[in-house]
């Protein structure tokens, strides 16, 4: 109790550092809640869709480009590749479809024409990849039993306008999903960045040489007194954890009482437990307080930019995000990101999931196993 | 008379260093034994030794008639440690850092308070109680350093040079209640460089050099050790190489040393030899500033034993 009372008073002290963080990540959602509020309840209804059509524009092929006119701003651009990868990097267009030759005769025949497309990879992006996929695996399969063109329009036609429903509801989600994973990919850097900083500067106060001199002679059990330290500040973290979490529910709503608003809360807990053996590894690395402040910097703001905590992970380069994979806030990010595409939840679908927790598991298990391995041989020399 | 620590053949070797070099002593019940020594003669390894903070190469030590080691639990509660450096919490107020320190002995919370309280008037902080460390002045950071160590009654207590660089108000406050704490009951090792406090304070000293005893005794029984019975100081100025050679033929004089104004005379022997010196002086006319006689310190007999002074 005498242990776990100190650690308290000691928190106490740098409460401040918490406030901070946290004020932060509020300051920030909250911006990117108002923000994202008008521009992706546009985009989100209608995405800017190109249609290159290398077809002729009559019948199954016509009701195709009709369709998407419809559901998505139609944007021109010059047929020409410079013209179009400019739009596409600009973000003046989110996904480009090219129709091939012969689509609507592969189509009449039964057959399942290629197409070719482009994507930013944003969820604008996937929405009109939605609507593209929706409508081609109708036309498939009617395709293959109704050989009369214009039947199979009207009942490709028909079968799209019952889903409409669905289809409205699905985009809300999309929006406070976006929301969600903003939430809570930021939260990586407030979880990281205050969990470092709040154990390294308790635990280098309980650890500095002459402090654990006494501890050690005192008639209390060193080993019990670690491990009490250790528990208390896992308490703090899980606290700091469940406070993101209920700040979650009151920025993001109703869409955290589904599956993804499980596994946010989920992911977000393995990715504190994960914190937390990192906060221990450099604590017990590092015992100068004044070095604290710039390791938080370099590890917490660090990995929270290449991962992409900060700005979308569409806009980090490539070669980013493959350094990106030996920190855990990738495998976190990555969990939140699917959130916004998965539709259906299966085994199937949330196999990556479990891969990217899996993932995070480990480090927390190599994490703790350097730190034991450190403080064993820092034993041996005090 | 009872030995509450039994030290036999310690040895410690960093790298190539023989820090302590088969040392061997006891500490007896109730009493201060000093650990006088200069810097780097081994008194901190000695007692880090006891202590089982420091693994050692060779040797055996018994605490209360138990073998001492790292997990010696039941040996520890019974045992008091003042490190030569302040060790408390930034974060925490004098009493809370106390109040910790203590907790990590006693559980019971009122026997604590009054402990607290106990400790906080026998180091003199009573009206910083609410102070952070740094608040404190040196000497005060020294005394809290003191209580937050023996607050919980130890029937052993280590004090490792808990005096360095004090200022002498403090340095009277920390002997004084060094004191007081033998006269409750417990048994005190005392380590420090400084003759002066172990010949007030120390029942009895051990003097320490390169890891090694050189003497143990009371302070009394080491001035023999030194061989001089008397130590005479003159200034005076400007005395010529012959008056100087018939001060070394008085009688009972054996070392005559004159340097900046100082004549240092000793003597081996004898009764009233300030008296004929002064008459000596009288007759030859010299002209003196201050003379004083004085019995022999421990520096003398730690020149006498090894060859050089105590002090650095
Ligand atoms: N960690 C260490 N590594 C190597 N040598 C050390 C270490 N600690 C102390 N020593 C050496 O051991 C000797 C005794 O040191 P110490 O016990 O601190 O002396 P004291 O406390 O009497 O001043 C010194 O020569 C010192 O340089
Ligand atoms: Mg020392």
């Amino acid at each position: 109790m005498t242990v776990f009372k100190t650690f308290l008073k000691v928190l106490n002290k740098c409460k401040f550092v918490i406030i901070l963080y946290t004020v932060i990540l509020l300051t920030f959602g909250a911006f990117n809640m108002t923000t994202s509020e008008n521009s992706t309840n546009f985009v989100a209804s209608k995405p800017d869709v190109l249609i290159i059509n290398n077809d002729e524009n009559v019948g199954v092929t016509k009701n195709l480009v009709e369709y998407i006119t419809n559901n998505s701003n139609n944007v021109d651009v010059k047929n020409n590749e410079d013209a179009i990868n400019d739009a596409l990097f600009y973000r003046e267009i989110n996904y480009i479809i090219y129709i091939p030759q012969n689509y609507r005769q592969d189509i009449l025949d039964g057959k399942n024409p290629e197409i070719e497309i482009k994507s930013t990879g944003d969820y604008q992006a996937s929405y009109a990849e939605m609507l593209l996929s929706r409508y081609i695996n109708i036309e498939v399969i009617y395709a293959k039993e109704i050989k009369d063109e214009d039947k199979l329009i009207e009942k490709i036609n028909n079968t799209l306008a019952e889903q409409t429903e669905i289809e409205i509801t699905s985009k809300l989600d999309t929006d406070s999903l976006s929301k969600a994973t903003f939430y809570y990919n930021f939260a990586s850097y407030s979880i990281l960045a205050g969990a470092i900083y709040v154990i390294c500067l308790i635990l280098s106060s309980f650890n500095e040489t002459k402090i654990r001199k006494r501890t050690i002679i005192s008639s209390m059990n060193y080993k019990k007194h670690n491990r009490i330290l250790l528990i208390s500040n896992a308490l703090l973290a899980i606290a700091l954890w469940i406070f993101y979490v209920i700040i979650s529910f009151i920025i993001v709503g109703k869409t955290m009482f589904s599956i993804q608003g499980v596994i946010y809360i989920v992911n977000s807990f393995i990715f504190t437990i994960c914190a937390l053996t990192i906060a221990f590894l450099i604590a017990n690395l590092v015992n100068n307080k004044n070095a604290i402040n710039g390791i938080v910097n370099v590890i917490a703001l660090g990995s929270s930019f290449l991962c992409g905590a900060f700005v979308p992970v569409e806009w980090l380069p490539a070669s980013v995000l493959k350094v990106a994979h030996i920190l855990p806030t990738y495998w976190y990010i990555q969990t939140n990101e699917l959130m916004k595409t998965i539709e259906k939840f299966d085994i199937e679908s949330l196999k990556p999931v479990f891969i990217n927790m899996g993932v995070i598991a480990l480090f927390t298990i190599i994490f703790v196993i350097i730190t034991n391995i450190i403080s064993k041989r820092k034993r041996k020399i005090a | 008379m009872k030995n509450i620590i039994e030290v036999k053949n310690l040895t410690k070797e960093y790298r190539n260093l023989k820090a302590i070099d088969d040392l061997s002593f006891e500490v007896h019940e109730g009493e201060i034994l000093g650990l006088l020594g200069p810097n780097g003669s081994g008194k901190s390894t000695t007692i880090n030794c006891i202590l089982s903070l420091l693994k050692f190469s060779k040797g055996s030590i018994k605490i209360l008639g138990k073998e001492m080691k790292p997990d010696s639990y039941d040996i520890k509660k019974d045992l008091g440690v003042i490190f030569q450096e302040v060790a408390v919490f930034e974060e925490l107020t004098v009493y809370e850092n106390i109040d910790y320190f203590c907790g990590l002995y006693i559980k019971d919370k009122t026997t604590r308070k009054k402990y607290i309280k106990e400790a906080i008037e026998l180091v003199g902080l009573e009206e910083f109680k609410k102070f952070y460390p740094k608040q404190l002045s040196g000497g005060l950071l020294r005394r809290l350093n003191i209580a937050c160590g023996i607050a919980h009654k130890p029937k052993i207590i280590f004090l490792d040079e808990p005096t360095v660089a004090v200022d002498p108000q403090s340095r009277n406050s920390i002997l004084d209640g060094i004191k007081k704490l033998r006269d409750q009951g417990a048994t005190i090792v005392y380590t420090t460089h400084y003759m002066e406090e172990v010949e007030i304070l120390c029942d009895r000293i051990i003097i320490l050099d390169k890891g090694k005893v050189l003497a143990t005794g009371t302070s009394d029984k080491l001035k023999e050790l030194a061989k001089i019975e008397e130590k005479v100081t003159i200034e005076i100025n400007n005395l010529q190489p012959e008056q100087i050679e018939k001060i070394k033929q008085l009688e009972n004089v054996d070392e005559v040393n004159y340097n900046v104004g100082n004549l240092i005379i000793t003597y081996k022997k004898g009764k009233n030899n300030l008296g004929e010196l002064i008459e000596h002086l009288k007759k030859e006319n010299i002209k003196y500033n201050k003379i004083y006689s004085e019995r022999p310190t421990l520096n003398d007999v730690f020149l006498e034993l090894t060859g050089k002074e105590l002090r650095d």
